[in-house]
């Protein structure tokens, strides 16, 4: 990512993981917890705030800014592969 | 693409982008998304920045700002948002801008899916972190065709049929409560044995 939101806004993020916390290699009660309390505090983005924008690699080839698709309504979904 | 959520031995946490590029290009090849398929960065930055919850959804308007944050993806859900979304013509924050309650039952039908590329790992350390949700999925996706038409829709049931369904459950009920009440009469009236 280069020059974009997301990536300045993390530095200031309290609930920000270090790589290896955030890539967790077992999945335990913690894991639960802490999205129970990211769901009661509602961590993110909250509606009618700007979506802080990126600029991430496609599947297939090149790259999506948000900000390009600005005019357009944008569906987002983080999903994982397991 | 967010961080592997249910790690196994064969689907291990990420530590190159390139490990999660490849399993970006499965994902999206395995389960044939429509869509475009992006792949954050191995730190999570933009997942963590929109909130690092497991299983969320927004709607950006055509401003550029969130019309709506479902925070446990619930397509019916999203669907109503969209279609209030298309009536304020793409702009604005929509049906109170967030909905957070966790459902289940479409975890249930087709979580399997993605919990069954991390086996055994990704069974046992889900079970033992909240017992039944790995064997509920595991249930679940024997009768994925029957749960399928409630648990996996995209649209909002509509009232009529939610009406149809309470009182089909209630109906159900009734008979299930006189059944038993019959079966206990049964039992009691064992006395028939002994007239005899």
């Amino acid at each position: 990512m280069h020059g974009i939101e997301a990536a300045g806004r993390i530095e200031e993020l309290e609930t920000r993981k270090p790589p290896e916390e955030y890539n967790f290699e077992h999945f335990t009660t913690g894991v639960l917890i802490d999205d129970a309390k990211r769901t009661i505090r509602a961590n993110g983005i909250c509606a009618g705030e700007i979506a802080p924008d990126f600029e991430l690699p496609k599947v297939g080839g090149g790259t999506i800014r948000l900000s390009d698709l600005r005019g357009r309504q944008v569906l987002m979904h983080f999903g994982s592969y397991t | 693409m967010i961080r592997q959520a249910h790690p196994g031995p064969e689907v291990q946490a990420y530590k190159t982008f390139d490990e999660k590029k490849a399993d970006a290009e499965k994902f999206s090849r395995e389960d044939n998304y429509s869509y475009p398929v992006l792949i954050d960065d191995v730190e999570g930055t933009t997942h963590q920045v929109y909130g690092g919850l497991a299983d969320p959804t927004y709607i950006i308007d055509a401003d550029g700002r969130v019309a709506f944050y479902c925070l446990w993806t619930h397509a019916p859900t999203l669907h109503t948002a969209l279609e209030e979304l298309v009536k304020q013509d793409g702009r604005g924050v929509v049906l109170g801008g967030v909905h957070r309650t966790p459902h289940m039952l479409s975890s249930i039908a087709d979580g399997w899916r993605g919990l069954k590329r991390g086996l055994p790992q990704s069974f046992v350390e889900l079970e033992l972190s909240a017992p039944g949700l790995a064997s509920l999925p595991w249930l679940g996706h024997f009768i994925k065709p029957l749960l399928a038409p409630i648990a996996l829709r995209s649209r909002p049931i509509p009232p009529p049929v939610k009406i149809g369904m309470a009182v089909g459950a209630a109906a159900l009920a009734v008979v299930a409560i006189k059944a038993f009440i019959g079966r206990r009469k049964d039992t009691n009236g064992n006395d028939a044995y002994r007239r005899m």
